[in-house]
């Protein structure tokens, strides 16, 4: 993935829905693209950590209940700009789902549902690029909700953790020898690094973690010789 | 390059979205517990510090980060450490560093810039990792102007600004911290230079006549006068004590060019040092005055006296003290107000090489003071006075300027050669002298008045030629067993002197040690061979040999090693610095050391030197006397892995010394 692949298609989606009245949340995330510079330091754009709970890992059938994020600016985590809300799945949650994240039927019975906590969601996020650890995974679960609801995907640019890990900190591994050794789950990083992480496995509590471990990795990115934005999306860009 | 700074900020959702959510207000309660757990948040309520922690950003810095750069832009935030420690050093006019304090979990900084809003005064490096809670400046003055206990905590800083001390009448300041701290602080840190120097210059050229300079003096009203270069560079200076020693007592006629009679030992520093630099340079060179030049012109003088007057009781202002004093009862006053002082320094992170000069320059003081007062004693009982000159050497560690408080001393006196037939009569007087000074300096707190010191001092009181005899034994081998006890002698320095004594012997001594160079190996295996623990483990220190200690002597395995190391690297060297840390920077500088072993060594013994003063504070204060020994467990997180790094260093200078001067 590079930048250049990701603005060609944010293109090709632009003149798709040219013609089709969007919410307004949606029609200013078309644009939001504009104007990025790949030649841009790394470590000087904004992000935004985000990690979310669902009622488990079948993607056909599980729902997300908890959307937690960070902002970081300049390297810095934004204490107070925290996005943290319960969605309603519309359905029950699984016992197995319960012990993992401690979230119950009586948190989410009064929660909103999912496209209406994006929908703020993406007023949070605004133009910063999007990070999670094993962002494929998030971005299945918010984009099927955009894709229902706008008929879009997010256009934001996304970096995965998990592969700014494997580049910069984990030696290659070509046979896949090593692959069942987790080396990259934010377990084993929070290890690496001696963080405590509060709060592991609820929603904004892994945002956290994430943030943390995304703020030691663009400087071993640095050192690795991958300063810029556009190095950045090259290496660790997820669509 | 912040492109995207700029862009209208679409998400500025500040914890709005929190309260839908159904949990505890804050999401995340461990954050806002370790601020909680933080000296002065922890006074806060739950609803004030959860709205201060969503002004926070949370920062992260990798070790080896200079996070304020001394001399830049104030602070911008006020740091809170989560994680990690940070080096707070003060940069010299020197180029080197001064290590003022190590901060770790739960400390804050940065306060000090932010609130003065000037220059940041020191450097702070990320020691460690460091992850921080920064909060900005805004929110952080409000906090200090609306909370009184956020006032009273950081205003201590605050009162580091000069002007708190001029308006010290501000009854608000001198409530919270007392004047005495206040005072001292504000020499330390708050003024400058220029700010307290006077620059209303009296100055004549190298070619006045002497007398001439003394009625300009006395017109003016003031003690000494500059003398400089038509160009205005500063040569010297003419003090009174000049005049009157140099001029009247040497007989010179009054006619003479003042540069024959001038002080040529004139420190000079910037007009931009810290008022805390110009007290270190006196106390080091032991001067009154120093030159501010600028460009190598002389824009002012800065003296001692400029120094004591918004000091109060400063370090300099009991020093002044110790020349009024008229009697002994007196004199044994000043060393417990000193002993205040300290503490206060060190409270405010003061370092182990200002702390040292300060300490010594003051027991040096006191000695000269003491002798004087002995002398008098003694002329009046009809004991006569000195019958010969002689002088006063500070050993061991007087004598590298490295005592602590509370410590015991050696001294010695030697004086002048005297034909056979007067010798007995000459060492009875001396000996009464000794034991007298030996009696008055434990009355004035000096530690180890014992009978085995009384006997020692009595054995240390002998002629210039039995001096020499005994140090020209000591190389050549003669007592093998005699010379353990023998280093401290190889430390010596004067500290009153009416003879060139000590520049002769350090001269016989090099020469000496030149024809017996197996003289160091043998100096080296007479010291103590313990080797530093490696580290630490829970509440003990664990040996080399794996064992725990739950008991560690800093004396013994940390800081001789290295003073017997420099003791050596510089005798070899013929260098006469008796200060191990110059010992050091000598042989550094000669190139036997390496620069990067020589700054660890520096940052080291400062460390293990600070730690040592700080316990032997703690016990003044606790009336309890543990000796030289410290319980591993006392230590904190920062001083357990400073100490290891420090034991890591000494281990790697042992294995130097011990190949280099292998027997």
């Amino acid at each position: 993935m590079t930048l250049w692949q990701a603005k060609l298609l944010n293109r090709a989606t632009r003149l798709r829905l040219a013609h089709r009245r969007l919410p307004d949340e949606a029609r200013a995330n078309l644009s939001v693209l504009d104007g990025v510079s790949g030649r841009a330091l790394a470590s000087a754009q904004r992000y935004v950590v985000v990690d979310l709970e669902t009622t488990g890992l079948d993607h056909t059938k599980d729902r997300v209940v908890s959307v937690g994020a960070f902002r970081v600016v300049d390297g810095h985590i934004r204490l107070g700009e925290v996005f943290n809300e319960f969605a309603n799945p519309g359905r029950g949650i699984p016992v197995e789902s319960i012990k993992v994240h401690g979230i119950t039927p009586d948190n989410i019975r009064d929660a909103r549902p999912a496209w209406e906590v994006f929908r703020d969601f993406l007023t949070y996020l605004g133009r910063d690029i999007v990070v999670a650890h094993f962002a494929r995974f998030d971005m299945f679960f918010l984009n099927r909700v955009m894709r229902a609801q706008y008929g879009m995907r997010l256009q934001n640019l996304v970096v995965d953790t998990v592969l700014m890990c494997r580049a910069a900190l984990i030696e290659p591994d070509p046979y896949g020898q090593k692959k069942g050794a987790k080396r990259c789950s934010l377990d084993a990083l929070a290890a690496r690094y001696g963080m405590e992480v509060p709060e592991r496995h609820t929603a904004l509590g892994d945002a956290l973690a994430t943030a943390l471990i995304l703020q030691r990795l663009l400087p071993e990115m640095e050192r690795a010789g991958w300063k810029t934005l556009g190095d950045l999306v090259r290496v660790a860009g997820v669509q | 390059m912040r492109p995207r700074k700029d862009w209208p900020n679409h998400g500025s959702v500040r914890l709005s979205c929190l309260r839908r959510g159904g949990m505890s207000d804050f999401p995340l309660p461990r954050i806002k517990d370790f601020l909680q757990s933080v000296v002065p948040f922890d006074t806060m309520k739950e609803t004030e510090l959860q709205r201060v922690v969503g002004l926070m950003d949370l920062a992260y810095f990798p070790h080896g980060e200079v996070i304020i750069q001394a001399g830049e832009d104030p602070s911008k935030n006020l740091y809170v450490i989560m994680n990690g420690s940070v080096r707070v050093t003060l940069p010299r006019q020197s180029g080197e560093e001064l290590l003022v304090d190590v901060r770790g979990e739960g400390d804050t900084f940065g306060a000090l810039s932010l609130l003065q809003g000037e220059l940041a005064l020191f450097t702070v490096t990320a020691q460690e990792d460091l992850l921080a809670f920064m909060l900005p400046d805004e929110p952080f003055r409000d906090l200090v102007r609306d909370n009184p206990v956020f006032k009273r905590h950081f205003s201590f800083s605050l009162a580091r600004n000069i002007d708190a001390v001029r308006h010290a009448a501000d009854h608000h300041t001198t409530q919270m911290t007392g004047t005495e701290t206040l005072g001292l602080d504000a020499v330390l840190t708050g003024s400058r230079v220029h700010e307290l120097m006077s620059k209303t210059l009296l100055t004549c050229l190298p070619v006045t006549p002497v007398k001439a300079a003394a009625i300009l003096m006395t017109q003016r009203k003031v003690g000494s006068i500059m003398v400089c270069e038509a160009g205005g560079r500063p040569m010297g200076i003419l003090t009174d004590t000049d005049l009157r020693v140099r001029v009247l007592a040497a007989g010179v006629a009054p006619d003479v060019p003042v540069a024959e009679v001038m002080s040529r030992s004139m420190k000079s520093i910037s007009p931009q040092a810290f008022a805390f630099e110009a007290m270190i340079e006196m106390a080091r060179h032991g001067v009154h005055h120093l030159a501010v030049t600028e460009d190598q012109r002389l824009v002012g003088v800065i003296s001692d006296h400029d120094l004591t007057m918004v000091t109060g009781s400063s370090p300099v202002g009991v020093m002044k003290e110790v020349a009024k004093v008229s009697s002994l009862e007196d004199l044994a006053e000043l060393p417990r107000r000193m002993n205040r002082v300290m503490e206060t320094l060190l409270r405010l992170g003061g370092s182990a090489e200002y702390m040292l000069d300060v300490l010594s320059e003051f027991n040096d003081r006191l000695t000269v003071r003491l002798i004087r007062l002995t002398q008098n004693a003694m002329e009046h009982k009809g004991l006569g006075p000195a019958p010969v000159q002689f002088s006063w050497l500070a050993l061991g560690s007087a004598g590298r300027r490295e005592q602590a408080l509370h410590q015991g001393q050696d001294y010695a006196v030697v004086y002048a050669n005297v034909p056979p037939d007067r010798e007995e009569a000459v060492h009875v007087w001396f000996s009464e002298f000794a034991g007298r000074m030996i009696e008055g300096l434990s009355s004035c707190g000096f530690k180890g008045t014992s009978e085995a010191v009384m006997n020692d001092a009595l054995l240390c009181c002998r002629s210039e030629a039995a001096w020499e005899e005994s140090f020209m034994a000591w190389i050549g081998g003669a007592h093998p067993p005699a010379l353990a006890m023998a280093a401290k002698y190889f430390d010596l320095r004067a500290v009153y002197a009416e003879t060139g004594f000590v520049e002769m012997l350090w001269n016989k001594i090099f020469n000496a040690i030149e024809a017996n160079r197996d003289f160091l190996g043998r100096l080296r295996l007479a010291g103590p061979q313990t080797r530093p623990p490696v580290g630490f483990l829970r509440q003990f220190a664990v040996d080399h040999d794996g064992a725990y200690l739950d008991r560690l002597n800093l004396e013994e395995v940390a800081l001789q090693p290295v003073v017997g190391a420099a003791r050596i690297m510089a005798l070899d060297q013929r260098l006469r610095q008796t200060n191990t840390l110059e010992r050091l920077g000598a042989v550094t500088r000669l190139g036997l050391l390496k620069d990067r072993i020589s700054d660890d060594l520096y940052e080291a013994f400062s460390f293990v030197t600070l730690l040592r003063i700080a316990r032997r504070l703690e016990e003044g204060h606790n009336g309890k006397d543990e000796g030289a020994y410290l319980d591993p467990a006392d230590l904190n997180r920062v001083q357990r892995k400073m100490l290891k790094e420090s034991f890591q260093v000494v281990s790697k200078l042992q294995e130097f010394t011990a190949q280099r001067y292998a027997q």
